[in-house]
């Protein structure tokens, strides 16, 4: 192996090893990028190796920072995140669980489906796995025990709905996922469409079932009967958030706006119905900014970073060489892709999906766009296997984010027990989109009439 | 919790301070997209200043907003190992990967990016749209700008990580990070 791919594998086993340390990811990454050219630049006048590293080549990440900078499509990060945050805060969630329990509490397991319906419209504005799973949780958790919900299955609803979220457009993630591979926003919105209502869909129809078989464990509420009156509450309650979603979603899938004008307009919308709401005062719209502010700042922080770290990466030859070691394995087109989602999932066990789709995903997607795969079809899938690779123990993101904010009683192995059956949905919904393409590609097929 | 030191008092306030009031231009960009779309559908088309304007004020808002996310310690760390550790390792982690790793990044980007921005200023880049913003340069100038205000937070941070490593008996004292947010 030639000496710069040897850097290069050094290079990110560092990565993978000093990110342990709990040292800030963005920092990790951009100092790793200054150490390895250094390391580079001594190996060749010390040892006359010559890498092809030097500082004339790392300061080109000047260049790529300022294409961050001027990238008009990324605005759209912090209206998405702005507009999330605010509905969080303004009582929108808290409204719908009421009316969504009113309506559904009769039925069993009507309180599980309500979360999921709930993190389905909800979530679908976050994108930020800790910040879903915390709302749900407050909002879902205390109100489903007291009616005598198991407790596994109560907590695993909230771990795998909490996750949906990241999947569901408009999310965070696919922003920046679509700008990493070079695909259009509003594609990769739509082409996760069907897909998360797919999982969704799933997830609702295990929790029916559950109702079905043991009643015991999701039992029906004590509820006043149906009435107009609910449904009414209902529609009041579900009419913002659902429309301002369809409303961002539609304006892309006609055309009428781009997905940085959509995120914009969606976040005015929130703001508008938060102050109508009467749920937001000059002291909670600050905190509101405040909170965009930072969480713009470190997502932007881990783009800077990983832009440099790619950078250098790419410069000591890792590319190829990742390249040569997928070509290589003993399989054909399929069975490349299934390792690399495997490897995905693997990895999502301890990096956040910032750095996942920062770092892994530029790296492999040349391969499989080389082996003739649907970069948008690929792209969902990557995202399924990174939210399912949350769920799952010992270490999903998830599981602690639950853990953090649980009341007593319920333990890591409550939870675990409670993840199980939908871990194994996600694995029935991942061969489902890899068995039919269409899922993904058909919508996106259909737009911009 | 780290102790505060004379250096961190009087620098930190000033940090949270920009990262508060470039929070206002989140707003800010919110009109102006939605002003853009309306422009586009009353007279027919958008205008190229306020495409460009949006990005100006987005770029702005993250790069001011990187030392105030250190001054909140809100970034983004993998703590599966890290909140088992002791208050002290935790210390000595963060002195290394402020020294090894931040700084050398923040020097990487500072000194490569001043003379990106003084190019652009000696040759009175413009923008290459039709319509576009002139002044090519102080949007550039964000990049620096944004790496000092980290630079500043950092050193801050660094020296409170000194104090809990080798003052620690202060720590124990008068502890002024309650009062925040505001």
């Amino acid at each position: 192996m030639p000496a710069n791919e040897l850097l290069a594998l050094l290079m990110f086993a560092s990565f993978i090893a000093l990110v342990f340390t709990g040292f800030p990811v963005a920092w990790l990454l951009g100092g790793l990028s200054v150490l390895f050219t250094a390391l580079a630049i001594v190996l060749d006048v010390d040892f006359h190796l010559p890498i092809g590293v030097d500082w004339n080549y790392t300061s080109i990440a000047v260049d790529r920072i300022w294409n961050v900078m001027e990238n008009w499509v990324m605005v759209a990060l912090p209206m998405f995140i702005f507009m999330g945050l605010l509905l969080d805060r303004s009582g929108i969630a808290r409204d719908l669980m009421t009316s969504f329990a009113r309506l559904f509490g009769r039925l069993r397991g009507g309180l599980a489906i309500t979360v999921t319906l709930i993190g389905l419209l909800l979530a679908a504005t976050t994108g930020i796995i800790g910040a879903s799973v915390v709302l749900l949780a407050l909002l879902g958790l205390p109100v489903m025990l007291r009616e005598g919900y198991d407790r596994s299955l109560a907590s695993g609803t909230i771990c795998a709905v909490g996750t949906l979220g990241i999947l569901i457009p408009p999310s965070i993630m696919l922003v920046l996922m679509a700008d990493r591979m070079a695909m259009s926003v509003g594609d990769l919105f739509l082409g996760a469409v069907f897909p998360g209502v797919l999982l969704g869909v799933l997830y609702i129809l295990y929790l029916f079932g559950y109702g079905l078989l043991r009643p015991e464990g999701a039992p029906a509420g004590r509820h006043d009967p149906v009435d107009w009156g609910a449904v009414r509450d209902l529609l009041v309650a579900i009419l913002p958030p659902a429309g301002l979603i369809l409303a961002v979603l539609g304006s892309i899938f006609m055309g009428l706006a781009t997905p940085t004008e959509a995120a914009g307009v969606g976040a005015a919308g929130a703001l508008l119905l938060a102050l109508a709401k009467r749920q937001l005062d000059r002291h909670g719209l600050r905190e509101v900014l405040y909170e965009t502010t930072r969480t713009t700042a470190f997502i932007f922080a881990v783009l800077l970073g990983a832009t440099a770290f790619s950078l250098v990466l790419r410069g000591l030859g890792g590319d190829t060489l990742i390249e040569r070691t997928l070509l290589g394995l003993p399989f054909g087109p399929t069975g490349i892709l299934v390792s690399i989602l495997f490897a995905t999932f693997l990895l999502g066990f301890f990096l956040d999906w910032i750095e996942l789709t920062l770092i892994i995903l530029p790296l492999v997607s040349p391969v499989v766009a080389g082996l003739g795969f649907d970069p948008v079809w690929f792209t969902v899938l990557f995202a399924v296997c990174l939210q399912t690779s949350f769920l799952t123990p010992p270490v999903g993101f998830a599981i602690f984010y639950l853990k953090g904010v649980a009341p007593a009683g319920i333990d890591v192995a409550t939870i675990y027990r409670g993840v199980v059956p939908f871990i194994i949905l996600q694995l029935i919904g991942l061969v489902i989109i890899f068995k039919w393409q269409a899922l993904v590609t058909w919508l996106p097929a259909q737009a911009y009439g | 919790m780290l102790p505060h030191t004379r250096f961190s008092r009087r620098v930190d306030p000033l940090i949270r301070r920009i990262g508060h009031c470039i929070s206002w231009l989140w707003l800010a960009l919110l009109v102006i997209i939605v002003a853009n779309v309306l422009l586009r559908y009353v007279f027919g088309e958008g205008r190229i200043e306020f495409e460009e304007i949006q990005w100006h004020l987005y770029a702005t808002g993250f790069l001011l907003g990187l030392g105030y996310a250190v001054e909140r310690d809100a970034h983004i760390r993998v703590d599966v190992v890290h909140e088992r550790l002791s208050e002290r390792f935790k210390a000595w982690i963060e002195l290394y990967g402020i020294l090894l790793l931040l700084l050398p990044f923040i020097a990487l980007i500072l000194v490569y990016s001043v003379p990106f921005v003084w190019q652009s200023f000696s040759l009175s880049e413009v923008s290459q749209a039709p319509g576009g913003l002139p002044l090519r340069w102080l949007i550039k100038a964000m990049l620096p700008l944004g790496f000092l205000v980290l630079l500043i937070a950092t050193l801050s941070r660094l020296t409170r990580v000194w104090a809990q490593l080798f003052f620690s008996v202060q720590s124990a004292g008068k502890d002024t990070e309650g009062r925040d947010a505001r």
